[in-house]
């Protein structure tokens, strides 16, 4: 067994994982979606990117844009979140937090596959 | 250029990981703090206000407590937070710009700069190994006649004294050591366009290394080493090194020419020589008895070449054992008793040939006391003590780095200057100096440039043109001006090679054919506008009938019509 490995797989597990909960839920219900969730999700996430750094292979090269394209996401949503909390529009801009999350959601899911494939293509 | 980019990602990972983690836990950990009580309702931090506030005081800035006062427990947490915070900040920052001095990062980044400025190079180019008084020569000379190189030295201060000389193209220098490989790869080994590698580091050693590597990573190269060890010379012959350049032998060689043939080793100094730079007279050595010190590398080849002149020689060696010396006289030479028994008194010249500069030179000012009219060789081994040799104003002196430069651009000119200059010496004395005169009539004084030009329509379309339509274009429609073929060019054929046929200076009738190699010797302005000649048609056509072609498919019918 291989801690680096452990920490790896566990980091984009999790990132999928918290990503999960907090779309989760009915999407126009701000209630059914809670901030720290978000918060959480996107610090597990930042770490999964900085652990995908510097891996030369082609299967790294992939881990890291798909760690970038939930970033990118994640992040977007919080600041959405950030400007709308507290605001009228809350109840209508939420649709659109969730939605981004849902986005970096199908990126982390890929991330997870590709890990899945590595998983099973490793002969020894 | 990728690897560094990983090579930074890889070493950012841990302190990248630091801040997320701390700031996150901050960040957390505010949030849930009570803060004061606002309209009877404990008030509590936002993710965002909590990230900001902690944002701002980890960087140090500070804007103090928003949106509200800090409640005890908030500044509880606040303080825990800025020593974890900026102590992590500050580690992140410190390792980030550690990571930009680092000196393998530092390497790894010229080193990509070095290989991409060679990839892009899209002429031929030499690659040398060794940038030191050879080296440096070598470079100089192959700027002025417009040939590209690349540097590799092992030693820093080398390369930056290659980037403070002031040369016409940018030379692609790397400090290195050019026995790996790899390096030699990097600096162009597989290039297309490498026209030739030349080991001319000071270790013999690492000149055979280089010849192997590019024997084996690149065998169509071809391979100029400096070998000043018998044994390394057999070595580097043994693989197939094209071209072994031992500045002892050569030396020899050389003193023997200024003894017997005085031309031709005029020319040969002449055509291997810096373009521009206006040459001196030798001075031919007499005949008699010799006084050689120092039985060394340099006074074997001395002394073996003088026996073949058919000279007297008395070697003085003051450690016979060592050189493998029969008969001697035992010294330095530096003291006047032993120069007085090698009977300096009634030899005409004396060699001082040990590898010490100041020994060489007391050895030669002691030896002038005793015989004024004395003629003199002399040893040079360091280049800074120039000054020296230039005060003593000796005969002859002898710089090995001088001689292998000239080695080399024999070869690096052209491959027919260095089969011209070995067929030249085979030709007699009066031939040679009779070629000189011809060449100082057409070119002057100054060193002219030399090239070699091939019949082919890739590099001269008008000659390989009008020769495959039956035209007949001799050696003399090359030499005439484009703008009026009465003028003739400053230069002159050398020779030509056809198939296996050499023939050396070639007479103005002669025809060229397709396929042939002629190497001319003239100005820069006529090698110019022989180009010129070789590439236009119309130009060449001028030359030979004194007819001007008219361009259009219009005026070319019109005066067809009328010349009927």
């Amino acid at each position: 067994m291989n801690l680096e490995k452990v920490v790896f797989g566990f980091f984009i597990v999790l990132a999928l994982s918290l990503n999960y909960g907090f779309f989760i839920g009915d999407i126009d219900n701000p209630i059914h979606h809670h901030p720290y969730e978000l918060y959480a999700a996107i610090i597990v996430n930042l770490i999964a990117t900085v652990l995908k750094f510097g891996d030369r292979t082609q299967i790294g090269a992939v881990h890291l844009a798909t760690s970038l394209v939930a970033d990118l996401h994640l992040i977007a949503a919080a600041i959405l979140y950030a400007a709308i909390s507290g605001t009228a529009e809350e109840a209508i801009m939420i649709n659109h937090v969730v939605s981004l999350s849902g986005g970096a959601l199908l990126a982390n899911f890929i991330s997870v596959v590709l890990l899945i494939a590595e998983t099973i293509s490793l002969r020894r | 250029m990728n690897n560094i980019i990983f090579l930074i990602l890889r070493r950012m990972r841990i302190p990248l990981i630091a801040v997320i983690v701390s700031f996150g836990f901050a960040v957390g950990g505010l949030t849930l703090m009570p803060g004061i009580v606002i309209d009877g309702e404990v008030s509590y931090l936002s993710l965002f206000q909590a990230f900001y506030i902690i944002s701002y005081t980890a960087t140090t800035i500070g804007f103090g407590e928003v949106p509200h006062e800090f409640s005890t427990m908030q500044r509880l947490w606040m303080t825990f937070s800025i020593y974890l915070t900026v102590i992590v900040w500050f580690y992140a920052i410190g390792k980030i710009i550690t990571l930009f001095q680092d000196v393998s990062l530092k390497i790894a980044v010229t080193t990509a700069r070095f290989a991409r400025s060679v990839d892009s190079l899209s002429e031929p180019f030499y690659i040398i190994c060794g940038y030191g008084e050879t080296g440096s020569l070598l470079v100089n000379a192959l700027d002025h006649k417009n040939i590209r190189v690349v540097v590799i030295d092992i030693l820093q201060l080398r390369i930056n004294e290659l980037e403070l000389e002031d040369f016409q193209y940018d030379i692609p220098a790397l400090c290195a050591d050019a026995c790996l490989p790899d390096i030699l790869i990097k600096a162009g080994a597989r290039h297309p366009l490498c026209a030739g590698v030349a080991a001319l580091t000071d270790s013999d050693q690492a000149n055979l290394a280089i010849a192997i590597s590019i024997k084996l990573v690149n065998p169509a190269l071809m391979v100029l080493g400096r070998a000043e060890n018998v044994e390394t010379a057999s070595n580097m012959a043994s693989f197939g090194t094209d071209h072994i350049i031992n500045p002892y032998t050569l030396f020899g060689e050389y003193l023997a020419m200024e003894v017997h043939a005085l031309g031709t080793y005029l020319l040969h100094e002449w055509l291997t020589g810096v373009p521009e730079r206006i040459l001196q007279s030798p001075v031919c050595p007499p005949i008699g008895k010799w006084v050689v010190c120092g039985y060394g590398r340099f006074g074997k080849s001395v002394v073996k070449n003088l026996q073949r002149e058919h000279m007297t020689t008395v070697i003085v060696e003051a450690n016979p054992e060592l050189t493998g010396c029969k008969e001697y006289i035992l010294g330095s030479g530096a003291e006047a008793r032993t120069l007085e028994e090698a009977g300096i008194r009634d030899a005409v010249g004396i060699v001082a040939g040990t590898d010490n500069d100041i020994n060489n030179l007391s050895i030669v000012i002691t030896a002038r006391e005793i015989n004024p009219d004395l003629f003199v060789v002399i040893r040079k081994n360091k280049r800074y003590n120039d000054i020296l040799f230039e005060q003593f104003r000796a005969d002859i002196s002898m710089q090995p780095s001088d001689i292998i430069a000239h080695a080399c651009l024999a070869h690096m000119v052209s491959p027919l200057l260095a089969q011209f200059l070995l067929l030249a010496r085979n030709q007699s004395n009066k031939w040679a100096n009779q070629l000189i005169a011809h060449l100082v009539s057409v070119v002057g004084e100054q060193v002219p440039e030399t090239w070699s030009v091939t019949v082919d329509y890739h590099s001269v379309p008008a000659v390989a043109t009008l020769v495959s339509q039956g035209i007949a274009v001799s050696i003399d429609n090359l030499r005439r001006d484009p703008g009026n073929r009465d003028i003739q060019l400053d230069l002159v054929p050398l020779m030509v090679v056809r198939e296996n046929d050499h023939i050396l200076l070639p007479d103005y009738t002669f025809q060229i054919k397709r396929r042939d190699q002629i190497l001319f010797c003239g100005r820069t302005s006529a090698k110019n506008a022989l180009a010129y000649v070789m590439n236009d048609p119309k130009t060449l056509n001028y030359i030979i009938s004194g007819k001007e072609i008219p361009d259009s498919l219009v005026w070319r019918w019109i005066s067809q019509k009328l010349k009927r």
